[in-house]
């Protein structure tokens, strides 16, 4: 069932213009980010003795400046993606199709959830013409490559979960992206809440709910228990709350 | 000891949204394989009714019951036992037919699909349009398209809200046949606006208006429960006049016109008893010309009309 929800909900991406200009944008973006970390990566090894130029780490330079980038670029790319998910269906009331069908909110959820999530990946795919580019050059330095994408994903995955949910609690798809963009902005500036408080519990308190610490850990390759427990954490609340809020008997 | 014979048992529901009560007290039965008209204006409660009935919202209190089970549990919707088709179609614009209907069939759990959609297809006279985006259909295709969606798992019972609003003659007469030949191995609960439509199709009928049951039975029996006395139409020559009838009963000239060579006048005798042939001597003991004479039964319009406008 979730498989059917998945693919009804990947045809209707592809069947619109919308996929294929955010897939573009995403591309053209990340790749202009690229070629301005590239560039002054080379310009600064060119720029210091050749001895020096060794310790010019090409992953902190460019890799993860990249990925956290990209982070970045999810703030408006995902809530695009999710916005319409619920609040149209529920415009349209095709929603009722499912609560007709032996189908349960759960499901409904996953399949849109995962739909979201391959169209991220779909985005993500592209970049992965950027380490070929690399390899072509000579740099052979990848370490931290499949920490930067899983700490992406991650994040890609809260905030979809956080999307998915605004757009069941709202009838309006603008509404739905704003509130998302909102609940993302809000996550970043609880980390940074944190680290502007002088009272240390209340700090660790505000950096761990806040995402970026959990982010910039993974990014660095430091995947730990507790980061994985936020992360599956969060989805998993934010998918309860949408399930609540979609539930079919609640109104 | 459930009654079989009734599918759908309404009993007592009641709907509150904040500030209004948009269901009050409704209890209705429909009997298995009978097409149950469910009239009332904009408004009354109609849809938000059939939207508790198909299990979409919860009744404040009151219970509804198909099949001897209870809307509310979940396994119902495991039997695929309803089909609904709203005011407002579930469809996506940006689908095309058949993939819309392989998907909702998908949703079902329908074993075996393709012949499933074929079968809907041809019913509804959609083969020629299955590859069309559902968006670029006309409205009378959309209409159809909703109600193949409601019938490609082939429920036992079928919602139909207002099928036919907003729809061209044709298209109204197709959809009303195929509607009727349905009733052969379904059952239906139909709301319309159309009420020679419901009086065509309907053996049932209910009527609700202010959220609330103003009449719920067999077409005849509700037929008979408004008719007020005897109505009787009565045709004379045109420069006749109708004699004085009090000696038949308590009675009322409801009106007269000339149509024709004929004046016909409107009667209307308190009491329930067929006085036509006393009153046909009657007339001719005067030494006048009887052209007509006819029992009225009151238009379903007329019922209607009455059961919405008396008992605000």
């Amino acid at each position: 069932m979730i498989l059917t929800i998945l693919k009804k909900e990947l045809d209707a991406y592809f069947s619109s213009p919308l996929a294929y200009v955010l897939i573009g944008l995403f591309s053209l973006i990340t790749g202009v980010i690229f070629f301005n970390l590239l560039v002054s990566y080379t310009d600064g090894i060119q720029a210091i003795p050749p001895n020096l130029a060794q310790e010019k780490s090409f992953v902190e330079e460019v890799v993860l400046p990249l990925f956290t980038n990209i982070n970045f670029l999810f703030l408006v790319f995902i809530p695009l993606i999710t916005m319409k998910l619920f609040s149209e269906e529920k415009r349209q009331e095709t929603i009722d199709l499912y609560w007709l069908a032996p189908v349960t909110e759960t499901q409904v959820v996953l399949g849109k959830f995962l739909a979201a999530l391959g169209l991220i990946l779909a985005m993500l795919i592209i970049t992965g013409v950027l380490p070929l580019v690399i390899w072509g050059v000579g740099i052979r330095d990848f370490s931290l490559l499949g920490t930067s994408y899983l700490a992406v994903l991650l994040n890609a995955g809260c905030y979809i979960s956080l999307g998915l949910f605004c757009s069941s609690i709202s009838g309006n798809q603008i509404v739905a992206a704003l509130l998302a963009i909102l609940g993302i902005m809000f996550l970043w500036m609880v980390s940074w809440g944190g680290h502007l408080n002088s009272n240390y519990a209340v700090a660790e308190i505000f950096v761990y709910v806040g995402i970026t610490s959990h982010f910039e850990r993974i990014l660095r390759g430091l995947v730990g228990t507790q980061d994985l427990i936020y992360y599956g954490t969060f989805m998993l609340l934010l998918g309860f709350l949408t399930v609540k809020s979609l539930g079919r008997r609640n109104w | 000891m459930v009654n079989m014979d009734k599918i759908l048992v309404v009993d007592r529901i009641t709907k509150e949204f904040p500030g209004r009560t948009a269901v009050d007290e409704v209890s209705f039965e429909v009997a298995k394989g009978s097409i149950h008209g469910f009239l009332g204006p904009n408004g009354a409660g109609k849809s938000t009714t059939m939207r508790m009935i198909a299990g979409l919202m919860v009744p404040t209190a009151g219970t509804i019951t198909l099949l001897g089970e209870p809307v509310v549990a979940e396994k119902l919707y495991h039997k695929n036992l309803i089909g609904l088709l709203p005011e407002n179609p579930p469809l996506y614009p940006e689908m095309r037919v058949e993939a819309y209907l392989r998907f909702v069939a998908r949703l079902h759990r329908v074993p075996k699909i393709s012949e499933a959609v074929d079968k809907v297809l041809e019913a509804l006279a959609l083969t020629g349009v299955r590859h069309r985006l559902i968006g670029n259909l006309s409205k009378g295709y959309r209409q159809r398209v909703g109600l193949a969606q409601a019938l490609v798992f082939d429920p036992p019972f079928l919602i139909l809200d207002e099928p036919t609003n907003g729809l061209d003659p044709q298209t109204v007469v197709e959809l009303r046949e195929f509607i009727k030949k349905l009733a052969d191995h379904k059952t239906i609960l139909f709301s319309s606006h159309v009420l020679p439509e419901v009086e065509q199709l309907c053996d049932h009928i209910t009527i609700i208006h202010h959220g609330r049951i103003r009449a719920s039975g067999d077409l005849r029996e509700i037929h008979r429960r408004f008719r007020q006395g005897l109505v009787l139409k009565v045709g004379l020559l045109e420069h006749e006049t109708l004699p004085d009838l009090s000696v038949l009963g308590k009675y009322e000239v409801t009106h007269d016109h000339v149509v024709g060579h004929e004046r016909r006048y409107g009667v209307v005798f308190e009491d329930d008893r067929d006085c036509r042939a006393e009153l046909g001597r009657l007339i001719f003991d005067r030494g006048l010309h009887l052209l007509t004479i006819q029992i009225e039964s009151p238009e379903l319009e007329d019922i209607f009309l009455h059961a919405t406008e008396t008992k605000q």
